[in-house]
Order: C-alpha cells, then structure tokens, then sequence
C-alpha cells in the first residue's frame, strides 16, 4: 500500500505547482521586449503561448517562452502591449509595458495621442554625455552584460517578495480568532436576550 | 487551487460571489453558538495549511483541508474558509480579492457536500471506520474542488477535460495526504471529543 502511494506521488512529480502566485515581468533589451513568466517558487513556464495585444485589445503576435520561462517579442508598433499567458488551472499571467518604453525600443517618440500615464520619465539625453564615446554596438553589448548580471537579483528580488514571514502569518491567525471571537460575542448577546 | 484574478470570465466570478453570499448566509444560520471556537479553529487551520507546501519531486503542492472543515462543521464550514480565504488573498496574495467568491465555493462546496455525505457514517461503527470514512471525506473535498475549479475554467472558455485532468492529477498527492490527515484527526476527535461528531449530526 505504502510502495503504491509513493510511486502514486513520484508520477504525479514533473507536474506544476499550482498553488503558487504567478510572477511575470518584461523589460526592454535591445530593439525587443524579453519578458520572463515563472511561479513564486522559482518554478518558470516553459513552452507556453504568451498573447501580445495593443490597447484596443487587437493582436499584435505571439510568442513562446523558452526552458527558462523566458520569450523575446520585438515589437512594430509604438504603443501599449499587453502580455497575456495562460499557465493552465486557473493561472493567469499578466504584464503591460507602457508605450513610453515600447517607444523608446523603438527609438521613435510616443504617439502623442495616447500618453502612457505609467511611462518612467526617462529623458533619453540624461545618459547620453557618458556615453558618447561608445558606439551602439558597444552599448548593446554591455546592456546585454548588465541584463545578465540583474537577472539573478531580479528573481531574487520577486522571491523576496513572495515570502510569507511569521508576523504575517501571526496576523493572520489574530484576525481570524478577533473575526470569531466577534461572532462569538454576538451570538452569546442574541442567546442571553432572548 | 487557488485561481488569481483575471483568469475567469465575468460571468464566472458574478456567480461565483452570488452563490457564496448564499452559502455563507446558510453557513451563517448553522453556525450557532457552541460551534463558532470550532469554525474558527478549522478557519485558523485552513489558513496556516496552505503554507505547508509538501514537496514532491521537483515541485510542492500545499494542504487545503477543506475536507476536515465540512466534516466537522456541515454549512458552517462556508463562512470558516471564506475567512481563511479572505485572509489569504489579502496577506498572502494567494487567489485574488475578485475570484474571492468563485474560490470559496470552489472550495468550501465540495466541503459542505463531503460533510453532509459522510458525517452521518463517522458517527457509526468503531472509532476505525469512522477515521477511514473521514480519510474518504477528505480526499473527496479535495476531488470534488478539483472538479469544481475545472468547471470554472472550462466555462471561462478553457477545454473542460485537459484542465479537469490537469488540477485532478496535480492533487492525487494532496488527497492522499488530506485522507490520512482527516482519518487521524477523526481518530483523535472520536477518542477525545466523541460527541464532536454525534452532536453535530443532530443540529
């Protein structure tokens, strides 16, 4: 019986968690979006469709993400994109990259007509003194440099924040014995009324 | 087992809230006075199981023991996990304040149904069997959540038998668990506390 249910629980092993809270990020890189989908347990989704709408809700294209949960998406049109993957069993994730920032991937201004009102307010001219002597390829180079070395820290970061430490759990608990102890005190009012 | 928010069409969560108002308010009218220390002693433990993640293989899945609650409590046990679920969703980010109803009836349903099926046989025969039939009730919380959280999906437009395949398999481990942890602690309970369950098959 007990050999049944182990071996019960070692085939159901390479499935997803599915308890788990769904962390998706994209960031510029270059002339595309790279875009990473994972689980708060450091579990990422491989080989799934991630759905790349604009504002109006139309299509703009898919993408599929890699082993690392990672996909790369390279986009035509300056303006909002929304990120749509569906992991299975009720998880969805969803990121939006503003249109300032798809914008400036693209190297062209922000549609004037519709502002991103999330779009960072970073004027392209603030780096650029320092960096006038490199040349573009040299900048892609150590921005891809600099994306690797964060990526590491950037899971980090996301796990960080996923964790549930004891003061949180202990509030949990104070909130739930309050709530009862509230229905308590009612209920024990209406009985000794009546 | 949780589904997050935005997952589900908005005809899906409409419902889902309506149908838990309804479960908590039948939940709320069982709730009487000497059951309300035991609603939030299952609603405490339902909390806390969801961060006991059971590693299997590469991967974990957490306890639910939502079959333990309607075991114990019938209809009261709606409002016990819908304040577990409450407080998950606001402190743990688990679900989504949105998909709050649909959740608490994907969860505290198959609960209520496990009770009101089961409780009558956990009452009769030896303390044993009563275990065994709570182990079953347990396990059956479970596989009808699994079923009902498919149905959720498949009506917000997923294919209804890879997603009810999905989340049935993924929980096989957690029905195992939950079965012999609802069959020890109605052990426990027939042993301690025998008319935990006598009591409560009369209200």
């Amino acid at each position: 019986m007990t050999r049944a249910l182990i071996l019960l629980a070692l085939l159901c092993a390479p499935l997803p968690a599915l308890a788990h809270k769904v962390i998706a990020g994209v960031f510029a890189s270059g002339s595309a979006i790279e875009g990473e989908i994972g689980l708060s347990n450091g579990e990422m989704a491989a080989g799934v469709e991630v759905i790349v709408t604009g504002p109006d809700g139309t299509e703009l294209g898919r993408a599929l993400t890699d082993a690392d949960g990672f996909f790369i998406f390279t986009p035509t049109q300056p303006v909002r994109h929304d990120f749509r993957a569906n992991l299975g069993a009720g998880h969805v994730a969803n990121v939006t990259m503003p249109a300032g920032e798809v914008a400036q991937i693209l190297g062209v201004a922000a549609q004037t007509q519709s502002p991103a009102p999330t779009a960072p307010a970073t004027g392209p001219a603030t780096g650029a003194p320092v960096l006038a002597s490199l040349s573009p390829a040299e900048r892609q180079v150590i921005a891809q440099i600099v994306r690797d070395e964060m990526r590491p820290l950037r899971r980090e970061i996301a796990a960080y924040r996923e964790r549930n430490d004891l003061q949180t759990i202990l509030g949990g608990l104070g909130y739930i014995a309050g709530l009862f102890g509230i229905g308590f005190y009612m209920a024990a009012r209406r009985k000794l009324s009546s | 087992m949780h589904i997050v928010d935005g997952a589900l069409s908005n005809p899906v969560v409409i419902g889902g809230a309506i149908a838990s108002v309804g479960g908590i308010a039948l939940g709320l009218r069982a709730l009487d006075l000497d059951r309300i220390p035991t609603a939030g002693m299952l609603s405490a433990s339902f909390f806390v199981a969801s961060l006991i993640h059971v590693p299997i293989g590469p991967s974990s899945v957490h306890l639910i023991l939502n079959g333990l609650a309607g075991l114990m409590l019938g209809w009261a046990a709606f409002p016990a996990l819908f304040v577990g679920l409450l407080l998950q969703a606001v402190f743990f980010g688990f679900g989504g304040l949105t998909v709050l109803g649909v959740n608490a009836v994907n969860i505290a349903f198959p609960a209520v149904l496990a009770g009101l099926l089961i409780r009558p046989m956990i009452g009769r025969g030896t303390a044993v069997s009563g275990a065994i039939w709570g182990g079953i009730g347990g396990a059956l919380a479970i596989a009808l959540t699994t079923f009902m959280v498919a149905i959720s999906l498949a009506s917000s437009g997923d294919a209804f038998v890879p997603a009810a395949k999905l989340v049935f398999v993924a929980h096989i481990p957690v029905m195992v668990i939950e079965a012999l942890l609802t069959g020890f602690a109605v052990l426990l309970a027939r042993k301690v506390k025998p008319d935990l369950f006598f009591q409560s098959a009369l209200a």
